[in-house]
C-alpha cells in the first residue's frame, strides 16, 4: 500500500494553510489546543489529545446568533451564519465519535441548528489515528476504538517514514486532489500496520445496562459522590458531547445616534448552580448531588434514548482536569456496583 | 422601518413585531400586544392553546412565555409577562410602538379536539393562568362543543390576579362557573379566600366524563393533583403545562429537560400519566 511521506504531509498542510483557514492541535503558551495555524511547523504531531475537543470548532464557546442594530425608530438584524470553509486537522477517533453524537442532536433532530450544521458543512474533517491510549482514555471500553477511521473525511496514521491516507468521503477525496500535487517524493511503499498498539489496557469501566439507570436514580450515592463537585463545569466544557447553551444580547460600540447588539449564545452546563432554576425561583436541581446525575444519566441514560448513541467518547478529558479528582469511570463503576452489591 | 436580513428560515432568528399596546394586567404584571411583521403574521397564522413563543427585548434578551391569544379572536399576538428578571423587566420598560421579537409558535398544545362534549376543569395559579386563556377563549367561542366549563382562578394577592377584565364574560357564558381565591386578601376581597386546592376540594367537581387543566407553580400543580386524586379523577384525566427557563425551544439548548424528556419539544403540556412517568420530578 502507499503512504505519503512527511514532507508531502506538511506541503499538502503549507498549501492548504495558504487558502483556507487550517485548524490543527497547536501548542498555546504550553497548553495543546485546536487553534488555526498559518503553516505546518505550528502543528503539533503530538500523540496526547488536545486539552479541548474540536467540539469548539463547530459549536464556539461563544457564538454569534445575530447582530441588532437600532437607530432611532429603525431596527436591523443581520443573521451571522457561518459561511467560510475550513479544514480541522489532527482529530482523534473519540472527538469524531463526538461530532457524530452532535449531529445526531444539532443536524439530525429536525429542526436542525443552522450554525452547527452551516459550520459542518463547512468543515472537512482530518482524523489522526491514535498510536497509542492515554492514561485516563477509555474509548475502548464504550466501544470505540483508538484506530477507528469513521466519522472523518480523511483518516491519517503515522509511521515513521510517512502517513497512511485513508479517504473516508467524497469532501475528503475533493480537499485531497486540490491540495495534494504529486512529486517525486510523494509516495512510499510500505505494508502498513494495524491497530493502535496500546489498545488493550486494563478495564477501567463496565458500562452500566439501560435499565439501571431508573434503579438508581433516588440512591444515596449521587449525593456522595457529588459532595467535592464545585459546579465548576470544566468537565463539560472540555467534553466533546456536552452542548448545552445559554443566549444572551451583548452591546457593541456604536456610532453616535446608533446602539449596537449581538445576540450570542455561550456555553453551559447542567452541573451549575441554578441551571435549572425556573422563573417563578423553584429549581427541581437545586443539589449538586442532583446536578452531577443529570450529567451522568445524561450522557448515558438520557441521550441514548433520543438519540440513539452515547453522549460520551471516552477521551477522559474530564478526568483530567476536574479540580477535585471526580472520575466519571469511577461513577460509572460505582453504579454496577451498587447495583450487584445494594 | 425594520428589516431583517436572513439567508434562509433560521429558528433561531426572531420575527419582528411591533407593540400595538401594553396594558398593566395586574401589579408587576403586564399584557403586550404584537403585531407581527414581515414572515411571522404567516407563521403565526395557526397556532393553539398551549403553545408558547420566546418574546425578545432587543439588546437585553429573550424568554419563553405561553401565548395568552387565539388566533380565532384577534390577529394580534398577546402575552401575560410579570416582571421577575431582565429580560421581562426590559419587556415592561416598552410602549406602544416599540419593536420586540418573536420565535414561535412552539410546543404541543392542549388536544382541545379530545376536550369535546367533555367538563372541563381549568385551574390557573398566579401568571400561570396566562397559557389558559387561550383554552377558556376557545371553549367559550365554540360553547356547544364541550360540557360544563368550571374555572377556578387564584393568585397569592387580589392585585395579582390576572384577566380581571374578562370574568364577567366568562362567569356569564352558558354552562360556566367562576371561582376565585386569593392566599392574602385585601379590604375589597368578597370571594374565596385560600389555596387552590381548599377551593377545589369545597367546589368538588365530579370526574364523571371530565378533564381538569392545570397551569400554576409546580407546588400548586402537585397539590391540586393529590386532590384531584381524592375527587377520585384518574391521572389520565388530569393535563398540565409544565414551564422551564429554556433558550432555544427547538431541543438543542439542552435546559429544560426534567429525565430524558424536553419540556420545550415533548411539552409544554403533558398528562398526568405522562409525567408520573418521568424518571425525574418537576418538584
Amino acid at each position: 500500500m502507499t503512504m505519503i511521506t512527511r514532507s508531502a504531509l506538511f506541503r499538502w498542510l503549507d498549501e492548504m494553510a495558504e487558502e483556507l483557514p487550517l485548524i490543527a492541535p497547536s501548542y498555546v503558551e504550553g497548553i495543546l489546543l485546536y487553534r488555526q495555524v498559518s503553516k505546518s511547523s505550528e502543528v503539533a504531531m503530538a500523540r496526547e489529545r488536545p486539552v479541548l475537543s474540536p467540539k469548539e470548532v463547530f459549536f464556539p464557546s461563544t457564538e454569534v446568533l445575530f447582530t441588532i442594530n437600532k437607530n432611532g425608530d429603525k431596527l436591523r438584524l443581520n443573521e451571522t451564519l457561518p459561511v467560510k470553509e475550513q479544514v480541522v486537522f489532527g482529530v482523534k477517533a473519540c472527538d469524531a465519535r463526538g461530532l457524530s453524537s452532535l449531529d445526531a442532536m444539532f443536524i439530525d433532530t429536525a429542526p436542525a441548528d443552522p450554525y452547527y450544521a452551516a459550520q459542518r458543512k463547512l468543515t472537512t474533517v482530518i482524523g489522526m489515528k491514535c498510536k497509542e491510549m492515554g492514561e485516563t482514555c477509555f474509548c475502548t471500553e464504550l466501544g470505540l476504538s483508538p484506530d477507528d477511521p469513521s466519522g472523518v473525511d480523511i483518516s491519517l496514521a503515522e509511521f515513521e517514514e510517512g502517513f497512511d491516507v485513508q479517504v473516508m468521503t467524497q469532501k475528503g477525496l475533493d480537499l485531497l486532489n486540490r491540495y495534494l500535487q504529486d512529486g517525486a517524493d510523494f509516495y512510499i511503499d510500505r505494508s502498513p500496520l494495524s491497530g493502535c498498539t496500546d489498545a488493550t489496557q486494563p478495564t477501567r469501566v463496565v458500562l452500566p445496562e439501560a435499565k439501571t439507570f431508573p434503579l438508581l436514580f433516588e440512591d444515596a450515592m449521587w449525593d456522595e459522590v457529588a459532595e467535592r463537585c464545585l459546579s465548576c463545569r470544566i468537565c463539560a466544557y472540555a467534553c466533546p458531547t456536552c452542548r448545552c447553551f445559554d443566549i444572551r444580547d451583548e452591546e457593541l460600540p456604536a456610532s453616535a445616534g446608533e446602539r449596537r447588539f449581538e445576540r450570542i449564545r455561550c456555553w453551559d452546563s447542567c452541573t451549575r448552580n441554578a441551571y435549572r432554576r425556573t422563573a417563578g425561583g423553584h429549581d427541581p436541581r437545586a443539589g449538586k448531588g442532583e446536578r452531577l446525575r443529570n450529567r451522568i444519566y445524561c450522557k448515558y441514560y438520557y441521550f441514548p434514548r433520543r438519540y440513539g448513541q452515547l453522549s460520551c467518547t471516552g477521551c477522559g478529558r474530564c478526568i483530567d482536569l476536574c479540580p477535585v479528582n471526580i472520575d466519571i469511570t469511577e461513577i460509572l463503576r460505582r453504579i454496577v456496583e451498587v447495583r450487584q452489591f445494594p | 422601518m425594520m428589516n431583517k436580513i436572513i439567508t434562509d428560515e433560521n429558528p433561531m432568528v426572531p420575527f419582528l413585531g411591533k407593540l400595538k399596546y401594553v396594558r398593566d394586567l395586574g401589579n408587576e404584571i403586564k399584557l403586550l400586544g404584537v403585531e407581527l411583521m414581515d414572515g411571522g403574521a404567516l407563521a403565526f397564522s395557526e397556532y393553539h392553546p398551549g403553545q408558547f413563543a420566546f418574546v425578545s427585548a432587543f439588546g437585553v434578551g429573550e424568554a419563553p412565555f405561553g401565548i395568552a391569544s387565539t388566533p380565532a379572536r384577534s390577529g394580534i399576538l398577546e402575552f401575560a409577562i410579570q416582571r421577575l428578571g431582565t429580560v421581562t423587566t426590559e419587556l415592561h420598560r416598552l410602549g406602544q410602538g416599540d419593536v420586540v421579537g418573536i420565535r414561535g409558535p412552539m410546543g404541543n398544545c392542549f388536544p382541545m379536539h379530545d376536550f369535546a362534549g367533555k367538563n372541563i376543569i381549568l385551574l390557573g395559579g398566579g401568571i400561570g393562568g396566562a397559557p389558559l386563556r387561550p383554552v377558556i377563549h376557545t371553549i367559550l367561542d365554540n360553547r356547544k362543543d364541550y360540557g360544563h366549563f368550571t374555572i377556578l382562578w387564584a393568585a397569592r394577592h387580589p392585585s395579582l390576579l390576572i384577566f380581571t377584565d374578562e370574568y364577567e364574560e366568562w362567569r356569564s357564558s352558558p354552562d360556566c362557573e367562576l371561582h376565585l381565591t386569593v392566599d392574602h386578601p385585601d379590604q375589597t376581597w368578597d370571594h374565596n379566600v385560600g389555596l387552590i386546592t381548599e377551593l377545589l376540594a369545597k367546589v368538588a367537581p365530579s370526574p364523571h366524563n371530565a378533564v381538569t387543566i392545570t397551569c400554576g407553580p409546580p407546588v400548586m400543580i402537585y397539590y391540586v393533583n393529590q386532590v384531584l386524586n381524592k375527587l377520585g379523577f384518574q391521572p389520565e384525566q388530569n393535563f398540565v403545562t409544565l414551564e422551564a427557563r429554556m433558550h432555544c425551544g427547538i431541543g438543542k439548548c439542552g435546559r429544560c429537560n426534567l429525565g430524558d424528556k424536553l419540556i420545550c419539544v415533548d411539552g409544554p403540556v403533558f398528562k398526568m400519566t405522562e409525567v408520573g412517568q418521568f424518571l425525574e420530578s418537576y418538584l
